[in-house]
């Protein structure tokens, strides 16, 4: 079995800003060709590294985003015959995908104008910033900004009675980068089926500040209809007025996202089962918690004071995992904050073999790190080759492209 | 334009948002869309806030709208055996079914994939749920936080010896359904060149955790966890580890320029654009790695900046020098003051009966030759209902009318 993407061409020159989208599409069986300078993609200076020691295979965020990919080198804006060289693989690729700024490929007269006289069914992805165009075009931007500009870090922080003076906060995981591929792998396979249907390929012009502005959910909404702002809140929704809190400290320390106490009946009854089990809220059965509108935090009532506290209390005699699998086994959708590392040892995850191995340059045995993000029944995810260590296939690739074929 | 999707025809059984925001991707693109509703158990957003009105009418609200828009919704009661008959045809009608279910949902109503083969043979199949349809936990649930907590990006998000910040909204059920609307045109492109359907599980959970390889790769290579002393570092660089790297006060209440300096040249123009103080001529911020060293004293240097500029004031003199910036812009600085979103006619306007003329965003990416489009506004519950029966489903009016009899259609 391949991946529903096998058989079509990819051509990348991405760093840390679109590499995912590469990956994606490698990940699915497309064959993807990665060009770097002499110098290597400057993702290959991320860390964290292999035991703490830079070189440019040993970049533990290169390896998670460029798997499944062949790494050839072309100085292609400071060598005529690598120039030549990128032109020739794109005239044979499906797709071109790039995170120069806007104006560089058109210096190099390797813009989809020109490319697509050579090859009208190219697909060409450009990831920015910001876009082609626009008073910001050109604007330097990075995870961080981005987030600042398109909107989510305002709506991520503290309340501010939980910390006062806190700014927005930023959420890890480079999720600006990582939001610009999402769209611009939706608006790629858009294009492909318009290819399958038609023959034709187009430019694809990917705009991280849209991306984000487009994933920020209740934001935009509270704006078009209300002309409301919403107030960010610690560990839980922003929102036009205060809500209720969901985030709690289980004796371990750990955070758990709980919501929905006594909601309804059904679930109120469960709930109180348990807690009555272990001794706690013996006075729950008293007929003034009976009501679920006592119950609602929202509505003020001191049975939903009463309610939250003992929950506390009981929430502090615990560990987080105690609590979230104890609620979800009461139908409840709680959850433990986990740091990343805790669900590798999450058995659920290894039903499913969502983890995999991962080899290279200053380990002895495979790493895990996560595997696919769907499961196809027919075409599967797989992780075919490691991220090419830098140059691995200049070789093959240029020999190919002097000839005239794809590699 | 043509539409690139112009021609898929899609049975959407999803409700709340990851899974209609995995269509709203494939109407944006031109899909036909059809929402299933039912009256007795209505899609809780169409009661979510904000709404337009005192009171909840099932099509006022403006979160259903930014979630629904081009798409077409019936109502269909699928616990009458008749409405299950209309359910079917429409499958056998369709190119893909997505529903966003509990796991086990569709196997209760008899539309397991192997049934939903027999109705259409290379239907593409697309479930989204917070565990996935296999594994021992795959009955558990999530809302967006739920994932986001158990992901690790709720953990990832906070200020150091303080309670995680998180996220703020539901990062999660758009993420989920990003990769919902990817994993369907996957595999249209494999239905396309084969003829062969699938079956897609989509686990928002696990498309979480994906987010975060770097994180598990420093664990599983050099055996260190974010669960450690200064993590998660706030708006402090993690990797690279670089400063300055921040969101700094401004003038105003509640405004905040974000500054990221990733090397050298950058640091230089900031030093620049601040004229050149002399603090930042001392050697604790000479090089990066004494910049690091020295983050405390060099973030309130800046801050103390910043707080007397205006905050795209800010940015704009920033820019100009060449140091990444930008301002931490809320719904209405996007909305009213961003010249890049004006200037990208981002912004449009719908007619709809009950919100009025209701404001929307735009499509991204931009395709040259079959760009995305917002045509219409979300739909009212069951606006749609006959047409698709007479257009889809090639049923006669009389036909209709006896199913609406019936209590079929509600």
């Amino acid at each position: 079995m391949s991946g529903p993407l096998a058989g079509l061409r990819v051509l990348e020159w991405c760093d840390e800003l679109g590499q995912l989208a590469g990956k994606l599409l490698a990940d699915m069986g497309a064959d993807v060709i990665k060009v770097e300078p002499p110098s290597g993609s400057s993702a290959r200076a991320v860390g964290p590294f292999v035991k703490d020691t830079p070189g440019p295979n040993r970049s533990l965020n290169f390896w998670y985003h460029n798997t499944n990919k062949r790494s050839a080198v072309l100085d292609v804006e400071g060598k005529n015959a690598d120039r030549a060289a990128f032109e020739r693989l794109a005239e044979d690729a499906d797709i071109l995908i790039e995170d120069r700024m806007p104006g560089t490929m058109d210096g190099l007269d390797l813009m989809y104008g020109a490319l697509s006289a050579m090859n009208r069914r190219l697909i060409h992805c450009a990831i920015t910033p910001f876009g082609q165009n626009g008073p910001w075009a050109n604007y330097r931007s990075s995870d961080l900004v981005a987030l600042a500009l398109g909107g989510p870090m305002m709506m991520n922080g503290y309340n501010s009675e939980d910390v006062p003076g806190a700014p927005p906060v930023r959420g890890h995981g480079d999720q600006g980068y990582n939001t610009a591929c999402h769209y611009a792998v939706q608006g790629i396979l858009a294009a492909l089926l318009f290819r399958d249907r038609t023959g034709e390929g187009q430019f694809v012009d990917a705009s991280m500040h849209e991306a984000l502005s487009s994933t920020t959910e209740v934001g935009l909404p509270y704006w078009f209809s209300k002309r409301q702002d919403v107030i960010r809140q610690t560990g839980r929704h922003a929102a036009a007025q205060r809500t209720d809190e969901w985030l709690h400290q289980a004796g371990d320390g750990h955070g758990i996202i709980i919501y929905g106490v006594g909601r309804d009946n059904a679930s109120w009854k469960k709930i109180k089962t348990w807690l009555q089990s272990e001794g706690f809220g013996m006075n729950f059965d008293e007929p003034r918690f009976d009501d679920p509108k006592a119950r609602q935090q929202a509505r003020g009532a001191p049975e939903a004071a009463e309610i939250m506290a003992e929950m506390g209390r009981f929430i502090a005699m615990h560990d987080a995992e105690t609590i979230y699998r104890g609620g979800q086994e009461r139908r409840q959708p709680w959850g433990a904050v986990r740091s990343p590392e805790e669900n590798l040892a999450d058995p659920h995850w290894s039903d499913r073999g969502f983890f995999v191995g991962v080899t290279g340059e200053g380990i002895e045995k495979p790493a895990l790190m996560p595997g696919a993000p769907y499961q196809f029944s027919a075409t599967p995810w797989a992780l075919r080759r490691p991220a090419p260590r830098l140059g691995e296939h200049t070789g093959e690739v240029v020999a190919a492209a002097s000839e005239g074929r794809w590699p | 334009m043509p539409l690139p999707l112009e021609g898929i025809r899609v049975c959407d059984l999803t409700w709340v948002i990851a899974g209609p925001t995995a269509t709203r991707v494939l109407a944006d693109f031109g899909a036909e869309v059809i929402r299933v509703e039912h009256g007795q158990s209505v899609d809780a957003i169409r009661l979510g806030r904000p709404i337009v009105g005192d009171h909840s009418t099932l099509n006022n609200s403006g979160f259903f709208n930014y979630f629904n828009r081009n798409k077409k919704s019936i109502l269909l009661n699928v616990r009458h055996p008749m409405g299950t008959d209309i359910l079917r045809q429409l499958i056998a009608r369709s190119d893909v079914v997505i529903e966003n279910f509990s796991s086990g949902v569709m196997e209760s109503w008899g539309l397991g994939y192997e049934e939903l083969k027999a109705l259409r043979s290379d239907i593409i199949y697309c479930a989204v749920s917070g565990f996935g349809h296999s594994g021992r936990d795959k009955a558990f649930t999530t809302f967006g936080p739920t994932a986001q907590a158990l992901s690790g990006l709720t953990h990832m998000s906070g200020l150091p010896g303080k309670p995680p910040a998180g996220w703020g909204f539901s990062y999660m059920d758009h993420t989920a359904g990003y990769y919902g609307a990817i994993a369907i045109m996957m595999a249209l492109h494999h239905r396309n060149k084969t003829g062969e359907g699938q079956q897609i599980d989509i686990s928002q959970v696990e498309a979480g955790i994906v987010l975060t390889g770097p994180a598990v790769l420093d664990y599983t290579v050099n055996g260190r966890g974010w669960r450690r002393a200064g993590m998660p570092p706030g708006n402090r660089a993690w990797e690279p580890a670089v400063a300055p790297h921040g969101a700094y006060s401004c003038a105003g209440v509640d405004r905040w320029i974000a500054i990221a300096v990733m090397n050298e040249a950058e640091w230089e123009a900031l030093v620049r654009a601040m004229d050149e103080p002399d603090w930042a001529r001392d050697p604790k911020f000479a090089t990066n790695a004494a910049r690091l060293a020295n983050q405390d004293e060099l973030d309130t240097r800046i801050e103390n900046w910043t707080s007397e500029f205006d905050d795209y004031e800010a940015m704009e003199l920033l820019q100009a020098a060449g140091v990444p910036a930008g301002v931490c812009q809320k719904a209405s600085d996007r909305f009213e003051r961003d010249p890049q979103f004006r200037a990208g006619d981002w912004w449009t306007s719908l007619p709809h009966p009950e919100l009025g003329d209701a404001d929307l965003d735009g499509v991204t990416p931009r395709l040259s030759r079959s760009p995305g489009e917002v045509r219409f506004a979300s739909p009212l519950i069951g606006e749609h209902t006959w047409e698709v029966l007479r257009e889809v489903l090639g049923m006669s009016d009389e036909e209709i009318a006896a199913q609406d009899a019936a209590g079929v259609l509600m």
